[in-house]
């Protein structure tokens, strides 16, 4: 058995052994399932928790999330995407309905603000980056060059689920500056990473 | 909204979309224009790639145990497979047969008795017993020596490449393999430990490729003959 990804599961795990784990669970393999799970559990509910910030609703979507990972293995197309990016959309949407139904039933609490300060503290240090995969680095390097309100608009809408009006009304902006920032923030993403691509 | 040849515009809508800003109305129009633009679907899993790095920076967290067992429960892989006969049945059934094949264990021993000089030392057997509980297989353990003999008594056809698979099924937990058997219709093996303790339920033959089952939990093919475990010394 693949034991290496399974001691160390916080960290970043090969994405060429989570493929063929991913094509093993496609094949109705449960052992590669398992490892699977051991080796992207951690990550997948770091998010999960981050965007919930409620330990027993972020267990319940990883939950979901797995089954539906099981259950959509054979969709999944190796060359279309990474399996840690596939893994993370399910999980992102699954506890982004959730966070919608919370809102909309008007039990979501407020915006954490720690969570928030965190993320815009995008500079982490050497240890905890090198449990995260060359893109992470990549995106983090190229957000650290944002404007610090602008890293922090981004980083809301993509961990809490917000609209522009959400965002500038948790901010007290103004809608138009809130979608300025953001379209120029993801052009300069895109020609940031770009050009460290072509480096 | 026409979006062929406005490339600034399909980027900045598929970065919209990812982060998840393109709302209501707009957002199912470009999942609509998505069903027909390969080029718009190829920008949107970019912008994928790019963005969802950033779950990453939320810090890893080990989920509870009970996720999994969670995660099982919703799979219904407590429920035992197919091939797994002993856990569909209740284990008493089987240990009523195993029993039941003790009396056949007997007759059989004479036989089995009489070209085997070594006798003295036979500790226990296993007569396995096919669908129409005829036997096919007898197994004798020595546990002086740590030795076991299997012996097909059956006709049992095979071609070149299958092979029968011995397992000792436990109580709780996956079978264990114990030997292949091919051509040859006897074959002397080491006794572990383990398939002959108190927590062997069963003995099972599953037929298999050449090589044994792939399958590191257990059987792949049918399962052929069953029995258990007699104590005679």
């Amino acid at each position: 058995m693949q034991g290496s990804a399974l001691s160390t599961p916080a960290t970043q795990a090969d994405p060429a052994q989570l493929r063929a784990w991913l094509h093993g669970a496609a094949r109705r393999d449960r052992l590669a399932f398992r490892a699977l799970y051991e080796a992207s559990a951690p990550r997948l509910y770091g998010l999960a928790l981050r965007i919930l910030g409620r330990r027993e609703l972020a267990e319940e979507v990883l939950q979901e999330s797995f089954v539906a990972i099981w259950h959509h293995a054979v969709d999944y197309e190796s060359a279309l995407s990474a399996p840690m990016t596939w893994m993370t959309a399910i999980v992102r949407n699954r506890a982004f309905d959730v966070l919608r139904h919370r809102r909309s039933t008007g039990e979501d609490d407020a915006l954490d603000s720690a969570a928030l300060a965190s993320l815009a503290d995008l500079a982490a240090t050497p240890a905890e980056r090198l449990q995260t995969s060359s893109e992470a680095q990549a995106l983090a390097d190229c957000m650290a060059a944002l404007e610090a309100r602008h890293r922090e608009v981004i980083g809301m809408a993509f961990f809490h689920d917000l609209s522009y009006s959400d965002v500038a009304n948790k901010l007290t902006l103004p809608l138009g500056t809130v979608k300025t920032w953001i379209r120029r923030s993801l052009t300069r993403l895109h020609d940031c990473l770009s050009a460290r691509g072509a480096a | 909204m026409n979006l062929r040849g406005n490339e600034a515009l399909r980027e900045r809508l598929a970065s919209e979309y990812v982060l998840g800003t393109l709302r209501g109305g707009a957002r199912r129009r470009f999942e609509r224009l998505m069903q027909d633009d390969a080029a718009l679907r190829r920008t949107t899993r970019e912008w994928s790639e790019r963005l969802g790095a950033m779950a990453e920076f939320a810090p890893p967290v080990a989920p509870d145990r009970r996720v999994w067992r969670a995660i099982e429960a919703r799979l219904h892989w407590q429920a035992a497979p197919r091939w797994q006969f002993w856990r569909h049945g209740s284990l008493a059934l089987w240990r009523t047969l195993g029993l039941a094949s003790s009396a056949l264990a007997a007759l059989l021993l004479a036989t089995v008795l009489l070209d085997r000089p070594d006798t003295a030392r036979m500790s226990d057997i296993a007569s396995l017993l096919d669908a129409q509980q005829r036997p096919a297989l007898v197994v004798t353990a020595d546990r002086t020596r740590g030795l076991m003999t299997v012996k097909v008594v059956a006709d049992v056809p095979l071609t070149a490449q299958q092979v029968l698979q011995l397992w000792a099924v436990p109580r709780a937990g996956k079978p264990r393999s114990l030997g292949v058997l091919g051509a040859k219709r006897e074959l002397t093996l080491p006794l572990p430990a383990n398939a002959i303790g108190a927590d062997v339920a069963v003995l099972a033959v599953s037929l298999e490729p050449k090589g044994g089952s792939a399958n590191p939990d257990g059987p792949s093919g049918p399962i052929l003959y069953k029995g258990g475990w007699v104590r005679l010394m």
